[in-house]
């Protein structure tokens, strides 16, 4: 009895300062996982909160749920386009590149620590793997977007290279309690094993999943948690069948996030909150397991393992893994940087533990205080580093009050609202000067108490709560009427693309004549849209070339081609 | 030849106009190009047309938010011009927000141009993409009044 009450007094205390500490962290430009570790720290055995916390198969249990369901998060969120440019390179980052950083550390490790070549790379594979709810809560934090080729890698990456540095670490722990490694076919073998069978089961479960959210008639409470225990027990299943439960459920996310579903906005928002709920606990609860003091004591040796980690290990990693893709060196720099590591080697770090490895005690430190410099350092400069990297791109949707509305039985229409602002493109004008697309209509406007249709309202006006009759998820175009935006002057779409839209399929050659470009001898005889293609392979949004006096900026893309072009006259 | 241009250099009371008859893009065009096309004694208006039409196959000339600035080059003048038209209600323009417009400076360029044409056409740009100075030409009462917005320099350049 009052076991429970404290725990649920403590717990409820530790969330509470938790979410409002969040609001300080954004001011103070640091990343809120920190945050949330920082405050695990204080309410510690050793901290103000004096909570003596050890139990290791608890934090484990905890952690792995709640990267679980981030993981899930992840894939519901990653839509399938970003497949296009970011899922090749993604894959290699999240397989060859996680071997390379490993074993960069271990080079490390074994000659500062003074440690076996096994348990060398066990430490690698532990900080082997970038987070998921690091990269996913930066790529979609307000005012950053980050161009598609390499927000799109990063975030594939990131979600799908946990399974990697799970499976190595299980086996170095394997390998470092018994002496010796199994041979390398067992390895290969037992590799395949993983991967396939975990991704199987996320492809099946997903689509099985998805099929059953759309057939059944629940409370309408209840679809998220049928879809959030759909996904779990595809975790479980494919972890019992041998396969990596992280990857199938990653992969279940996908599936289920990309297809139509009825309740899908309040399934998406759901699987949102309990993110932010699993990356709370999660944070906290290794704040809590990890003692300060003996934390202090590697202090120096976890700096420098820091250090080369972001400034060897990742940038060799990025590089190599990136060598067959057409990335440009910034874009490499960038990926590079924000390899941000996060709960995932904390976790990670406990395998050894429970094992009763012999330096499972030092790896754990040395790993927390990796994650530690890593959130500090790289977390808070994200945006700073985008902005000298220019990898930025101008914000698709800035800030606008957008709800939308499921309506029952109709997966394919949704209801949605936006609240007319001051400077957006929609104030002021009659609705039949919005330039609607054929199948959105406006239904009704609400003004103060007073309920239109569209044949009352002559102009809307600031303040107005307009509703409209939409196909799900086809947004984008009322996003843009309704945005009021507040971008940086060098994001303003003028400034960034240029004054004047061109055509994908213009000849450059008449575009020459018209604004005297100096032409590479190749492009003579090509359209604006082949040339981009020529140059960038697979072009994104913000990719630009300079002819002479202007330049030319991928602008707008459909089906995975150039549509329109940007022409921005240099000063 | 560095001078650069001036806005009010290329423009002329007589050559802005604000009409409320005009419903298609090509009406428009046509109207832009007679006003540039009476300023010049030996050009006619179809020249002005062709060369501001050929250049918005390349892509429409609308810079969103319901302002247009049409362009062209032409071997028959030596010196830049433009018009102006400010229309009553807003037509469709084809421009990349959707959004029908309602400013539409027009600017033509020598055939062989120094290097000061892109420039003034990134000044236009710059002018009509202001927000403010948009909401003063809608305001505008007549064509003189919207003629003296225009040529106003920016105090900074």
């Amino acid at each position: 009895m009052e076991f429970s009450n404290e725990v649920i007094f403590f717990g409820a205390l530790l969330f509470l300062v938790s979410i409002l500490a969040s609001v300080v962290s954004a001011r103070l430009g640091l990343p809120v996982l920190l945050v949330f570790l920082l405050i695990g720290m204080f309410a510690g055995a050793e901290g103000i909160g004096g909570i003596a916390f050890d139990n290791v198969q608890l934090a484990h249990l905890i952690g792995s749920l709640a990267l679980a369901i981030i993981l899930f998060d992840g894939g519901l969120r990653t839509e399938f386009r970003n497949f296009r440019v970011g899922l090749r390179p993604a894959l290699v980052l999240a397989t060859a590149g996680v071997v390379i950083t490993a074993v960069v550390m271990a080079l490390f490790a074994a000659w500062v620590f003074d440690l076996s070549w096994y348990t060398a790379l066990l430490l690698g594979a532990i900080v082997g793997s970038t987070d998921a709810a690091a990269v996913f809560s930066l790529m979609h934090s307000r005012g950053l977007e980050i161009k598609q080729r390499v927000a799109a890698t990063l975030e594939i990456e990131s979600g799908s290279n946990d399974p990697m540095a799970i499976f190595l670490t299980v086996v170095l722990v394997e390998a470092v309690v018994a002496g010796q490694a199994h041979a390398g076919w067992f390895l290969l073998r037992e590799f395949v094993l993983q991967m396939g069978v975990g991704g199987v089961a996320g492809v099946v479960g997903g689509v099985l999943l998805a099929w059953l959210v759309n057939q059944v008639r629940l409370g309408p409470g209840l679809y998220p948690l049928l879809v959030l225990s759909g996904g779990l027990l595809v975790f479980g299943l494919a972890a019992a069948i041998g396969g990596s439960g992280f990857l199938a459920i990653y992969i279940a996310g996908l599936m289920v996030g990309n297809r139509r579903l009825q309740r899908g906005q309040n399934i998406r928002r759901f699987h949102h909150d309990m993110a932010w709920l699993s990356q709370i606990s999660m944070f906290l609860i290794l704040g809590l397991l990890v003692v300060p003091t003996e934390l202090l004591e590697v202090a120096l040796y976890g700096i420098a393992s820091a250090a080369v980690l972001i400034l060897v290990a990742r940038p060799l990693a990025v590089a190599f893994c990136l060598l067959p893709f057409r990335f440009a060196w910034r874009e490499q720099v960038f990926i590079a940087w924000t390899g941000l590591r996060g709960a995932v080697p904390i976790i990670l770090a406990l395998f050894p533990l429970l094992a009763g490895v012999e330096d499972a005690g030092l790896l754990f430190n040395v790993a927390f205080f990796v994650v530690l410099i890593s959130l500090l350092v790289q977390g808070s400069t994200i945006n700073t580093m985008a902005r000298w990297l220019k990898v930025e791109v101008p914000p698709e949707t800035g800030v606008f009050h957008r709800l939308e509305v499921d309506l029952p039985g109709q997966p394919e229409h949704e209801l949605v609202s936006y609240r007319v602002r001051p400077g957006s493109a929609a104030a002021n004008r009659a609705p039949d000067e919005l330039a609607l697309p054929q199948n959105i209509a406006l239904s009704l406007v609400i003004r103060g108490a007073e309920l239109l249709n569209a044949r009352q309202v002559d102009k809307l006006v600031p303040g107005d709560y307009v509703y409209f009759l939409a196909p799900a998820g086809d947004l984008k175009s009322l996003d843009n009427l309704f945005v009021e935006l507040h971008v940086p002057e060098r994001l303003q779409p003028r400034r960034f693309f240029g004054e004047f839209v061109i055509n994908a399929d213009a000849r450059l050659d008449d575009l020459a004549d018209m604004y005297d470009l100096d032409l590479p001898d190749e492009a003579s005889g090509f359209s604006a849209g082949e040339l981009l293609h020529r140059r960038f392979g697979q072009p994104v949004v913000g990719d630009r070339v300079r002819l002479g006096p202007a330049e030319l900026v991928v602008r707008e893309m459909g089906g995975g081609r150039v549509s329109r072009v940007g022409l921005k006259l240099l000063e | 030849m560095t001078r650069s241009i001036t806005i009010g250099e290329l423009l002329d009371q007589q050559r802005v106009a604000t009409d409320s008859g005009i419903t298609s893009k090509k009406r428009l065009m046509e109207l832009l190009s007679e006003l540039i096309a009476d300023a010049a004694p030996d050009l006619g208006g179809n020249e002005v047309l062709n060369s501001l039409l050929r250049r918005e196959r390349l892509g429409s000339t609308g810079l969103g938010r319901g302002v247009a600035l049409p362009h062209g080059r032409l071997a028959e003048i030596d010196r830049a011009m433009g018009a102006f038209v400010k229309l009553e209600k807003p037509i469709d323009y084809d421009a990349m927000d959707g959004m029908p417009v309602d400013l539409v400076f027009a600017l033509v360029v020598p055939e062989k141009a120094t290097e000061g044409h892109l420039e003034i056409l990134a000044r236009l740009a710059e002018k009509l993409g202001n927000q403010t100075t948009c909401e003063q030409l809608r305001a505008a009462a007549n064509p003189a009044e919207a003629c003296e917005i225009l040529c106003q320099e920016a105090p900074d350049s």
